[in-house]
C-alpha cells in the first residue's frame, strides 16, 4: 500500500503528422488506501494518465512517485502494481488458475503452496472457485471480469489500476460489479486508481473524483463536492444525469444588493446573499440549475419562475424526465412519476435559489454556488491544494 | 413430387457435381496414367477406367532406376524446409515489428516488402544471377536456400503481421509486462505461444511456395546434384527421349505428394491461423 503522487506530469504524443498534448501538467496526491476515480470524456487523457502510472507509456515531463519513490523510469514489472484492463487481457492459453498465479510465479519467489493458497483466497473473494480450471474463452464476460480482478488481487500490490473495467458488461451486471469492487476495496484497502467515462460509476465508487478534460485537471474532490460545487461549467455539465441546465442571462442589480437574472423569456429574482461574492461589474453570466432541483408548480410567483412549453416526456418509472423548450434551447427537468404534463402544455417551473449556480459566460469558471460549502466545506481545501 | 425449393436444390447439386468432376478429372487422369505401362498409357483401348490387370507400379520403379530422383527429392526437402525455417526466423520478429512498433520508415519498408510479392520475379533473373555468381553461390544448395528464403520472406511477413496486429490484443502483452515480463520475454513467452496457428499457416505457405518454386532453382542451378524435383520434372518433360507419359505422371504424383502430406499435417492449425483468433 502506498501513496501515489503525480507532479506536473505531462504526456506529449509526437507523431510525424501532429503533436498531441494528451496530459498537461497534472498534479495529483493520492493518499494511501484511497479509491480515486479518474473521469472525463474520451480523449481527455484519463487512460494515458493511468498508462503512465502503470509504465506502459513514457512520461514526457514531470514525476510520478509511488510510496515516495520516483517510478518514472521503472519498468511496469518493477512498480509493484496490478492492472485490470477493459478487455480483461487474460492469457487465452492458460487456465484461470494459471492466469491468476502467473504474475506471482514470475515476479515473486513465493513457493507453489503459498501461491495456490493466495489464488484460492482471491478466487473465493471473487466467487470464481469453480472456474479455476477453465480456460478464459469458456467464460462469460462477467466471469472474465472477475478473473481479471482476481488476477490483480492475488498480487497484493501497492497500487491497483483499473482501466474502464466494467465498460464491456451489460448495465445490470455493471451495477452489481460496481458494488462488488467497492466491497473488495474496503476489504483489501489498497490504493486504487480507477478510470471510467461513466460519471455514475465515479460518483458511486470514489473517495475522490478526478475530472479531466483535454488533458487538463478540472477538479478533484469528493463526489458530493464536485456535484454541489463544480469549479466550472465543464464539471457541472459532466457530473450529474441528466446533466445540468445552462441558460445565458443578464444580471440586473438593485441598489440593495439583490438582483434579477434576465433571460430571453423570463426573469428570476435573486437575493443579495447569492450575489454578494460576485464582482460588481459582472453582468453577463450563465446560470445553471440541475434537472432534479427544478419543480413544476403552477402557483409559483412570476418573479421566481420560468414559463415554458413541454417538448417530450420520458417515463423511466421512478421518475419522469421532462424536456422543455426554453427560447429554443433544451431545458431538462426531473420530476416524481406522478407529475406527467402532456406534450405541448405550458408549465411553470420554479427552483430554490440555493440550487442555483452562476458561471462566467466567457471563461466558464464558476462564480457562485447557491449553497456554498454547505456540507462539503471540509474537503474544499483539499481541492485547492491539489487542483491545478 | 418435388416442390420448387427441393428442385432448385437438386439442380444445385447437379451443378456442383459437374463442376467438381471437371476439376477432379485431370487429377484422376494423372494418377491413372502413372499406374499404366508406357504403351497402355497412350493406347486408346485402355479406357477411362483401366482394367485392374493393366495397373502396374513399373513407372515408379523406373523413375528410381533412370533418374536421380532420390537426389532431387532430397534437395527439394532440404531447400524447402531450410527456406521455411530461415524465412520464419526473420519474418516473425520482422512482422511483429511492423505490427507493433512505430519506427521511422515503417510504412515505406512494409510496402516495399509487400510489393515484392506482386513483383514479376522473372524481370530480376539476370541481376539476381549476377549477384549470386558474384557471391559464388550459383549451382550450390546454399545458394538455392538463400534465394528461396528471400523469395518467401515477404509473404511470411505479410501473413504474420496481420495476425499480430489483429489476433493478439496489445493488452495481453501489457498484462504480461505488468506480470513481470520485459518486452522480449513477453514476446517469447506470451505472444509466440499464442501465435502458433499463424506461424503454422505461414510455414505451410512458405513450404509450398519453396517446394513449387521453379524459376530461381532453374536459373541458379545447372548440375543434377543440386537440382530440385520441380525442376527435374521439367528436364524429364523436355528430354528428347520418347515421351513416356506414365513416367512423367508418376513423377508428378511424387512431386505433389509431400506438399499434400505437409498440408494434411498442418491443416488443423491453418484455418485458425488465417482466422486471426489466437488459439
Amino acid at each position: 500500500m502506498a501513496r501515489l503522487e503525480l507532479d506536473d506530469v505531462t504526456k506529449v504524443f509526437d507523431t510525424s503528422a501532429e503533436t498531441i498534448i494528451a496530459v498537461e501538467e497534472l498534479n495529483l496526491d493520492i493518499k494511501d488506501g484511497e479509491f480515486i476515480v479518474v473521469v472525463g470524456p474520451s480523449g481527455c487523457g484519463k487512460s494515458t494518465t493511468l498508462r503512465m502510472i502503470a509504465g506502459l507509456e513514457t512520461v514526457t515531463d514531470g514525476e510520478i512517485r509511488l510510496g515516495d519513490e520516483r517510478i518514472n523510469e521503472k519498468s511496469p514489472k518493477d512498480r509493484d502494481i496490478a492492472m485490470v484492463f477493459q478487455s480483461y487481457a487474460l492469457y487465452p492459453h492458460k487456465t484461470v488458475r494459471e492466469n491468476m498465479a502467473y504474475g506471482l510465479h514470475l515476479s515473486t519467489d513465493l513457493d507453489g503452496e503459498e501461491i495456490s493458497r493466495r489464488v484460492q483466497e482471491a478466487a473465493e473473494m471473487m466467487g470464481i472457485e469453480d472456474l479455476l480450471d477453465k480456460k478464459p474463452s469458456s467464460l462469460s464476460g462477467g466471469q472474465q471480469q472477475r478473473v481479471a480482478t482476481g488476477r490483480a488481487i492475488v498480487r497484493e500490490p501497492s497500487l491497483f489500476l483499473f482501466d474502464e473495467p466494467l465498460s464491456n458488461l451489460d448495465a445490470k451486471l455493471r451495477k452489481h460489479m460496481r458494488t462488488e469492487l467497492s466491497r473488495i476495496h474496503a476489504e483489501v484497502g489498497i490504493t486504487t486508481v480507477y478510470v471510467t467515462h461513466d460519471q455514475e460509476e465515479a460518483m458511486t465508487m470514489a473517495d475522490r473524483i478526478v475530472i479531466l478534460d483535454q488533458g487538463k485537471l478540472q477538479q478533484i474532490g469528493e463526489p458530493k463536492e464536485v456535484y454541489h460545487e463544480p469549479v466550472n461549467r465543464f464539471v457541472a455539465n459532466f457530473i450529474g444525469s441528466p446533466s445540468m441546465n445552462f441558460v445565458d442571462v443578464e444580471l440586473e442589480r438593485n441598489s440593495d444588493g439583490s438582483g434579477t437574472l434576465v433571460g430571453e423569456d423570463f426573469s428570476y429574482d435573486v437575493s443579495s446573499r447569492l450575489l454578494q461574492p460576485l464582482d460588481s461589474g459582472t453582468t453577463e453570466v450563465e446560470f445553471g440549475i440541475r434537472p432534479e432541483n427544478v419543480t413544476i408548480d403552477p402557483d409559483a410567483p412570476t418573479e421566481k419562475s420560468i414559463e415554458t412549453t413541454v417538448d417530450v416526456v420520458e417515463i423511466v418509472g421512478s421518475d419522469n424526465f421532462i424536456y422543455l423548450d426554453l427560447a429554443g434551447e433544451e431545458f431538462r427537468v426531473r420530476t416524481p412519476s406522478e407529475i406527467e404534463p402532456s406534450e405541448g402544455e405550458t408549465v411553470r417551473l420554479t427552483f430554490d435559489e440555493d440550487d442555483v449556480h452562476l458561471f462566467d459566460s466567457a471563461s466558464g469558471e464558476s462564480l457562485v454556488h447557491g449553497l456554498p460549502g454547505a456540507d462539503v466545506s471540509a474537503t474544499a481545501e483539499q481541492s485547492d491544494t491539489t487542483a491545478d | 413430387m418435388l416442390n420448387d425449393n427441393k428442385r432448385s436444390r437438386a439442380l444445385l447439386y447437379v451443378g456442383i457435381v459437374a463442376f467438381a468432376l471437371f476439376a477432379v478429372v485431370p487429377y484422376y487422369w494423372v494418377i491413372r496414367t502413372s499406374f499404366l505401362t508406357n504403351i497402355a498409357a497412350i493406347s486408346p483401348d485402355t479406357g477411362f477406367i483401366p482394367a485392374l490387370g493393366k495397373l502396374t507400379v513399373e513407372s515408379y520403379t523406373q523413375i528410381w532406376d533412370r533418374f536421380a530422383f532420390v537426389t532431387f527429392f532430397r534437395n527439394s526437402v532440404i531447400v524447402s524446409v531450410a527456406a521455411t525455417v530461415i524465412s520464419l526466423f526473420f519474418a516473425i520478429p520482422g512482422a511483429y515489428a511492423f505490427a507493433r512498433l512505430d519506427f521511422p520508415g515503417r510504412k515505406a519498408l512494409f510496402y516495399t516488402a509487400v510489393f515484392t510479392i506482386m513483383f514479376p520475379w522473372i524481370v530480376l533473373t539476370i541481376p539476381v544471377y549476377e549477384v549470386f555468381y558474384f557471391l559464388d553461390l550459383v549451382n550450390t544448395i546454399v545458394g538455392v536456400i538463400v534465394a528461396l528464403s528471400i523469395f518467401v520472406l515477404p509473404q511470411n511477413i505479410w501473413l504474420l503481421q496481420g495476425f499480430f496486429r489483429q489476433g493478439i490484443p496489445e493488452n495481453i502483452e501489457e498484462a504480461a509486462l505488468i506480470d513481470g515480463h520485459n518486452e522480449l520475454t513477453a514476446f517469447l513467452r506470451i505472444v509466440l505461444p499464442l501465435s502458433w496457428p499463424a506461424v503454422a499457416a505461414a510455414a505451410l505457405f512458405a513450404f509450398l511456395t519453396a517446394w513449387n518454386n521453379f524459376l530461381w532453382v532453374f536459373v541458379l542451378t545447372t548440375d543434377e546434384e543440386v537440382r530440385t524435383a520441380t525442376v527435374a520434372i521439367y528436364y524429364i518433360l523436355g528430354s528428347d527421349v520418347l515421351r513416356e507419359w506414365n513416367v512423367l505422371m508418376a513423377s508428378l504424383v511424387l512431386l505433389v505428394a509431400p506438399p499434400v502430406i505437409f498440408y494434411g499435417l498442418s491443416r488443423r492449425y491453418v484455418g485458425e491461423g488465417l482466422g486471426g483468433t489466437p488459439g
